[in-house]
């Protein structure tokens, strides 16, 4: 009784149990769910979730929001093969200047919020709108295709048997989880959140940490797109846009509070993984795209309802 | 008058949470035309007792009447119904409502299902005669002072006519000119037979006011008497059950050391063109009525609000901190008035809070030193004896503990200037007392320490130097024996007095 309750206290051992309800009983009555490769399959569209998720995740617990995610995510999945020189073969340079620009972008968002007062929520929507006009005029709309051998090596390779997105998606947390919890910019993030008068007071600058906050969130959006990028092997406009609402839904699903101040990024990994598995027995119904989307907005409410639960304040 | 029936009651209520007794076997009763004293420490029970006396919470045991009859089940609408109304410590105004919508607010005069405003205004603007409020009905309570707001909360309570009025601790952010407002007042409604309850820090209030009073010690009544015949020590001895001595402790010597701070032409916020300066070892208080700029002198010492000197040197260096950051830098560190939304992060744990500016000091290669963080938290919560699990949200504590998390948390900085506003506001006396040693304590060790305080006893008592601010200047320095709280008060009302220069 005791050990349910815990359970229940615990957003993020919560929605662990609940994805593994799912996979249990999706594996038990549905052929081919439980199997290695769809399940594997699964984790590596999670990977994409929960690594745009790692940006989000700290920006929300710093009481923001940034809805950019998506729109760096085609931005990094469009430029990479465009600036990728054809002088270096191992492609690593590419990698680093679509990561330097994602970065930036990210920066620019903070620096919105944190020098002109803007407000994170406008400030990241606008950066979006804009960086969406901007891929049009530069990319006119087609597709392009990604020679990049390093990318190519990390959207599709699998050393050992598991896909090398989900190895980047263990560092990615491991980093995460060592920043919130290990580092003390960690604990300056959850306090701004909590209260970003009395943080201030107390000697936390929040100039620097929304730069630093924001550039990481672009950092981690460059980083999905170029993992999007290698599965894919061609980047579009809109190839990000899936991206924006899910990232949010793994962060909330985890048991971060969308007001700030309290949650932790390993809520976020089972988010990821159950938003992708209710896709994918979504994608096992056999309806039409218009009900699909229907289906998916309400499982995300209803998942909320269950694990995400807001405290009241 | 005294064998009149009470109009509202507690018998033997008890009241627990979480299998804490809060209330053990409590009786209050209220009677028409007198004014009650509510007194204890806090974590006495007294906001518990109020809850129960206008039904927000139900007793485990016991019975509540009202006119001598108890009542089953009693709420909030039914203890309205019943003219019973509440004036909450916590202000419970709605910021971007006119004052006039916020009194009338859940009692609006209807027209057509309409507010009838006109009708509404009518109704407010004798309340607002009543607490002395001339500012126009429309204006949005946003742009009222703290103090303003409070008066605005009592017009509130007084537009239902209540014949109970539960006023808690309604002085704490009130100015000396209008705390005398709502004295009169408070006679003028215990004259018409309403029944009073009032619960307040200040003891000398208590006296002025009050003729009977219930004093709660630990959930029980230690005290339920006539308050004549009663001094001030009597009163103090009655709340913590023993001798107390005095509350402040005695003034050493005056030995005041090197400058600390020393700014002139200094403006910041509503402080406008002033001098001021501080030594190490001193304790400089800063006066005044409500709102005169002595919070914006401190923030502009601090960095947190833009400000300008013509000279200015802090901590041996020339020149305003720029930012927070900077001033800590300085050895100046900050407690806020209003702890609960610029002192503390309420819903974190009383761990996090003390650690949260010492962070980056302890961080070793980038990564937080768990073991001497703990080591550090449990020192801080031994030194100024914060009880129990470090773990438990800062929230969960009694308004003194809140405020000695917001003063220790400063301690591993080490500070040379420490900028106090109000720092025993709505503290308990005892908490009182062991901040008032402290803060001696850190003189004598040399440091600065700057209170400022709407409590002018304190600033007497505790003070070596007062700086009296009206309208953002300097309407008096008082030093040494000149420091008394005639002198203080006529200061801040702008009455010229021998000594005090404008």
């Amino acid at each position: 009784m005791s050990a349910v309750k815990s359970i229940f206290r615990n957003p993020p051992l919560l929605t662990f149990v609940l994805v593994a309800l799912v996979w249990l009983i999706a594996g038990l009555t549905l052929r081919g769910f439980g199997a290695y490769g769809h399940l594997r399959y699964l984790l590596e569209l999670a990977a994409v979730i929960g690594i745009a998720a790692a940006g989000q995740t700290l920006v929300i617990l710093m009481g923001g929001i940034d809805l950019s995610v998506g729109a760096i995510i085609t931005v990094t999945a469009i430029l990479l093969p465009l600036i990728s020189p054809a002088w270096d073969p191992t492609g690593l340079v590419g990698i680093a200047l679509a990561l330097a620009i994602a970065t930036g972008i990210g920066f620019l968002n903070g620096a919105g919020a944190a020098y002109l007062r803007v407000p994170p929520i406008i400030m990241t929507l606008a950066m979006a709108t804009f960086l969406q006009g901007l891929l049009v005029v530069v990319a006119g709309g087609s597709a392009v295709t990604v020679s990049n051998p390093a990318v190519i090596l990390l959207g599709q390779g699998r050393p050992l048997g598991v896909p090398s997105g989900v190895l980047l998606w263990i560092v990615v947390s491991a980093v995460v989880l060592a920043l919130i919890h290990r580092m003390p910019i960690g604990a300056r993030f959850l306090a701004i959140g909590a209260n970003p008068l009395a943080a201030r007071l107390s000697g936390v600058s929040l100039t620097r940490n929304t730069l630093i906050l924001y550039a990481l969130s672009g950092f981690f959006a460059g980083l999905a797109g170029i993992l999007v990028l290698g599965m894919n092997r061609q980047g579009y406009v809109g190839i990000g846009d899936p991206y924006l609402l899910t990232s949010i839904a793994a962060v909330v699903l985890g048991g971060t509070s969308i007001l700030g101040g309290r949650g932790t990024y390993a809520g976020t990994i089972p988010g990821a993984i159950l938003l992708v598995t209710t896709t994918a027995l979504i994608t096992v119904v056999n309806a039409s795209p218009g009900w699909r989307s229907i289906m998916f907005g309400t499982l995300i409410l209803a998942l909320l309802l269950v694990s995400g639960r807001e405290a009241r304040r | 008058m005294m064998d009149q029936k009470p109009l509202l009651e507690a018998r033997q209520v008890f009241k627990g949470f979480f299998g804490n007794p809060v209330l053990k076997g409590v009786d209050i009763a209220l009677r028409p035309g007198r004014v009650h004293a509510l007194l204890g420490e806090n974590g006495a029970g007294k906001s518990t007792l109020i809850n129960l006396l206008s039904g927000a919470l139900q007793p485990d045991s016991g019975t509540i009447a009202v006119d001598g009859k108890p009542v089953g089940r009693f709420s909030p609408a039914a203890a309205r119904a019943s003219g019973i109304a509440v004036v909450q410590q916590e202000l419970s105004l709605t910021a971007d409502l006119s004052i006039a919508e916020n009194i009338g607010l859940g009692a609006f005069p209807r027209r057509f299902g309409l507010i009838d405003y006109a009708e509404l205004h009518r109704g407010v603007r004798d309340v607002c005669a009543m607490v002395g409020l001339t500012e126009p009905l429309d204006m949005p309570v946003a742009d009222l002072a703290l103090g303003r707001r409070q008066m605005v909360e009592i017009a509130k309570a007084l537009y239902r006519k209540p014949r109970v009025l539960i006023l808690d601790e309604p002085t704490s952010s009130l100015s000396a000119h209008e705390a005398g407002i709502l004295a009169g007042l408070i006679e003028t409604l215990r004259d018409r037979g309403t029944a009073l309850l009032y619960i307040s820090h200040r003891l000398n209030e208590v006296q002025a006011l009050c003729s009977h009073v219930t004093v709660l010690k630990d959930g029980g009544v230690t005290a339920d008497q006539s308050l004549s015949g009663i001094d001030g020590e009597g009163l103090v001895r009655l709340m913590v059950g023993r001798e107390t001595g005095d509350l402040f402790p005695p003034r050493a010597s005056a030995n005041p050391g090197a400058l600390r701070v020393e700014v002139e032409g200094f403006s910041a916020g509503l402080v406008r063109d002033i001098g001021f300066s501080g030594r190490a070892g001193e304790i400089v208080g800063i006066g005044g009525l409500v709102g005169q700029g002595q919070e914006d002198l401190l923030l502009g010492l601090y960095g947190a609000i833009p400000a300008k000197a013509a000279k200015a040197e802090v901590s041996s260096k020339p020149g305003l901190p720029a930012n927070v950051g900077a001033a800590n830098a300085a050895g100046l560190v900050y407690v806020p008035a209003d702890r609960k939304h610029e002192g503390l992060v309420l819903p974190h744990s009383i761990a996090s809070n003390l650690i949260l500016p010492s962070l980056g000091r302890l961080a070793r290669n980038g990564f937080r030193d768990r073991a001497g963080e703990a080591g550090l938290i449990a020192e801080l919560a031994k030194r100024l004896t914060i009880k129990g699990d470090v773990a438990r949200p800062v929230q969960a504590l009694s308004g003194g503990n809140q405020q000695k998390v917001a003063l220790a948390k400063w301690l591993p900085l080490d500070p040379s200037v420490l900028l106090l506003n109000d720092p025993t506001r709505g503290v308990d006396i005892e908490t009182k007392r062991e901040i008032y040693l402290m803060l001696r304590g850190f003189a004598a060790e040399g440091r600065l320490v700057i209170i400022a305080s709407s409590d002018t006893p304190e600033l007497v008592h505790l003070c070596d130097r007062v700086v009296v601010l009206r309208e953002g200047r300097v309407a008096a320095e008082l030093a040494g024996e000149a420091i008394s709280e005639e002198a203080i008060v006529g200061a801040a009302m702008g009455i010229d007095r021998k000594g005090a220069a404008a």
